[in-house]
């Protein structure tokens, strides 16, 4: 994000929220309602980065932990406040934590005190703020109780209706009364799902926009993440599959999008599978590459197994490949999940253009198809897989990930 | 899967240990002993290669350690491989305390999301690789002193109901002087089994009440 860029409206900070909810207006309350085993605080870290670093005025009223540590945490995830973020302390008066009251950060002298909690926050709140974040809606529950909350949620919703400021509540459901939750949901204007996909283990994490009033949808996508320390949220897709006939640049491809990949090899041919972990434009994914070669097809099933996308590669000059290209789609049983094919080696002298390896490939007029090439031969270490230019490999990953989310 | 032994022979005669994916109040007052019975407890799970989730509420992870070592338990061959620690106090005297490879640091005794969440994922990644869990409080009492009963029970209900899915064995210590005896009441609600211990002319007792095998008379603890 551009610490030095024009202040803007008020952002998530988030690429698939500010994409789904088309941004976030002012006058919006925002309840982000996380599962106790998962979490929300990163939400609210990196939506106050984002705003600070789009020159917005950010409050943020805390009472889960004290600002040191707030802020100690935020930097872990490479969220340094690009500018001054205003803090009500509702924490260390409780701790016993040394802290005085200074322009940046007001004090709570009781967090025992509803009365007092809301006034401060109320009066704070006439210094038109783009942006508040409470941090922690539960602890406010806890403390006092939901009638005191919903109170307090409506003489913000009051207060903020006449200024350009928006308000995001972080929540965890502690498994309270349902009917009381209930009343918090309808109380906001969007409302942000924050779950683990559990068995015995959580094995993943997502979110989900439940509700939100100014937005004409009637259903939202859901989106998995991950939090990873530094960089915050991220979209996450657990597996991609890449795919296509031998020596097409399916190993280059990983080694191109990753900087960890691994690859079980031998003389230079994939015998196993490739993997690697990509990080690429605020999303995450694992990417698991096939063997191209015939003798290796009793794998396919298996590693195509659980895939949720596909990049199949093909080399632009083998027409000759592409019935086995196809036939790959169908033996890792990947056909008819969201796709995109890379026409590799794009420059060689004999490469098909683009519109004929469309057609010779079946593909509809509307499916993507990325050209790629390699990087200049003498910059390769010949040790190294092959690398491609950044810019295919990029508009591949992209168009994919767009009919992911 | 057998009982997660705590090296107390009659303790473990007795009871044959802990048993996996229970919930264990360990109670008594300062003098009791309860911290040398968990000291004693965490070296016996990582000899059997269990591994111990320690979230300490009252001490900086490197007190911690230095206690142990006080009673001459080294823990440096386990730490950051088969025990971990959540250092739930450290940030309430240094701020920007921040992690180590075997030490997470949380937010303080009022964030009970972060705790709840570190807890999880610790435990994910452990329970991934096949490994038997322990986790440790020590203490639930600093954290009944921030938290109201409601909001404990309702954590703690939480956390140790995961434990249970996931097959980990939970033991919450619990100073039980620092508490009124409707709060020691509701705590011990949630726990399968409750152990007492006392001090009684320089010698140590132990009672185990509820689980597969109760020890209802003050017994000595060797």
């Amino acid at each position: 994000m551009e610490k030095n860029s024009i202040k803007n409206d008020p952002v998530f900070g988030i690429g698939k929220l500010d994409e789904d909810l088309e941004g976030f207006p002012y006058n919006k309350l925002v309840l982000l309602s996380a599962s106790p085993a998962v979490g929300n605080e990163v939400f609210g870290y990196q939506i106050i980065f984002n705003n600070l670093a789009h020159k917005n005025k950010v409050l943020l009223f805390l009472n889960r932990t004290s600002p040191q540590s707030y802020i100690t945490e935020m930097k872990e995830y490479d969220f340094k406040p690009a500018t001054d973020l205003v803090i009500i302390d509702s924490y260390s008066s409780v701790t016993g934590i040394n802290a005085t009251e200074t322009p940046l950060n007001k004090m709570i002298a009781n967090p025992y005190d509803g009365t007092e909690i809301k006034k401060k926050l109320l009066d704070e709140l006439d210094k038109n703020y783009d942006v508040v974040v409470l941090d922690s809606l539960s602890l406010l529950i806890d403390s006092f109780d939901f009638d005191y909350v919903l109170s307090l949620i409506g003489a913000i919703k009051a207060k903020i209706s006449t200024k350009k400021s928006s308000v995001v509540m972080l929540f965890t459901d502690w498994e309270y009364e349902q009917e009381n939750v209930k009343k918090l949901f309808t109380a906001v204007n969007a409302q942000i799902d924050i779950k683990g996909v559990e068995k015995r283990v959580i094995f993943g994490q997502y979110f989900a926009v439940i509700k939100c009033d100014w937005v004409n949808k009637t259903s939202f996508s859901s989106a998995l993440f991950k939090a990873i320390k530094p960089g915050g949220i991220k979209i996450y897709f657990p597996k991609i599959l890449i795919t296509g006939p031998t020596d097409a640049g399916k190993t280059s491809f990983i080694h191109s999008a990753s900087k960890d990949a691994v690859s079980v090899d031998r003389l230079g041919g994939t015998i196993a599978l490739d993997h690697g972990n990509l990080d690429l434009e605020g999303y995450k994914a694992d990417l698991f590459g096939t063997p191209g070669q015939e003798r290796f097809d009793p794998l396919l099933k298996l590693l195509g197994g659980e895939a949720i996308g596909v990049i199949l590669i093909v080399d632009s000059s083998r027409p000759d490949q592409f019935p086995r290209a196809i036939e790959m789609l169908r033996k890792t049983e990947t056909y008819g999940l969201p796709i995109v094919v890379v026409a590799n080696k794009a420059d060689l002298p004999n490469a098909l253009p683009l519109e004929e390896l469309r057609e010779k490939l079946h593909l509809g007029k509307d499916a993507p198809l990325v050209a790629t090439v390699a990087e200049d031969l003498s910059k390769i270490d010949p040790n190294e897989p092959t690398k491609l230019k950044e810019k295919g490999v990029r508009e591949a990953l992209m168009a994919l990930f767009k009919q992911l989310t | 899967m057998s009982g997660i032994m705590t090296g107390f022979p009659s303790f473990d005669n007795l009871v044959s240990g802990l048993e996996p994916r229970k919930t264990y109040l360990l109670s008594g007052n300062k003098d009791s002993g309860k911290e040398d019975f968990v000291y004693k407890l965490t070296a016996s799970a990582l000899n059997r290669e269990i591994v111990v989730v320690y979230v300490t509420t009252n001490r900086s992870n490197t007190d911690l350690i230095m206690d142990f070592s006080s009673k001459g338990l080294k823990l440096s061959q386990y730490l950051g491989t088969s025990m971990l620690i959540l250092d739930d106090f450290i940030r309430s005297v240094s701020p920007q305390a921040t992690d180590n490879t075997y030490t997470k640091v949380l937010n303080g005794p009022l964030d009970l999301t972060g705790l709840s969440v570190a807890l999880s994922n610790v435990n994910n990644g452990f329970l991934k690789d096949g490994k038997t869990v322990l986790n440790v409080f020590d203490s639930i009492s600093a954290l009944l002193l921030y938290n109201n009963t409601v909001t404990m029970f309702r954590f703690l209900q939480f956390v140790c109901g995961r434990a249970k899915i996931s097959g980990v064995t939970t033991l919450l210590m619990l100073d039980d002087e620092m508490h009124t005896p409707q709060v020691n009441e509701t705590i011990k609600s949630l726990a399968d089994s409750v152990i007492t211990l006392k001090l009684d002319e320089g010698k140590r007792y132990f009672m185990v009440s509820g689980g597969a095998k109760e020890v209802l008379s003050w017994t000595s603890l060797q």
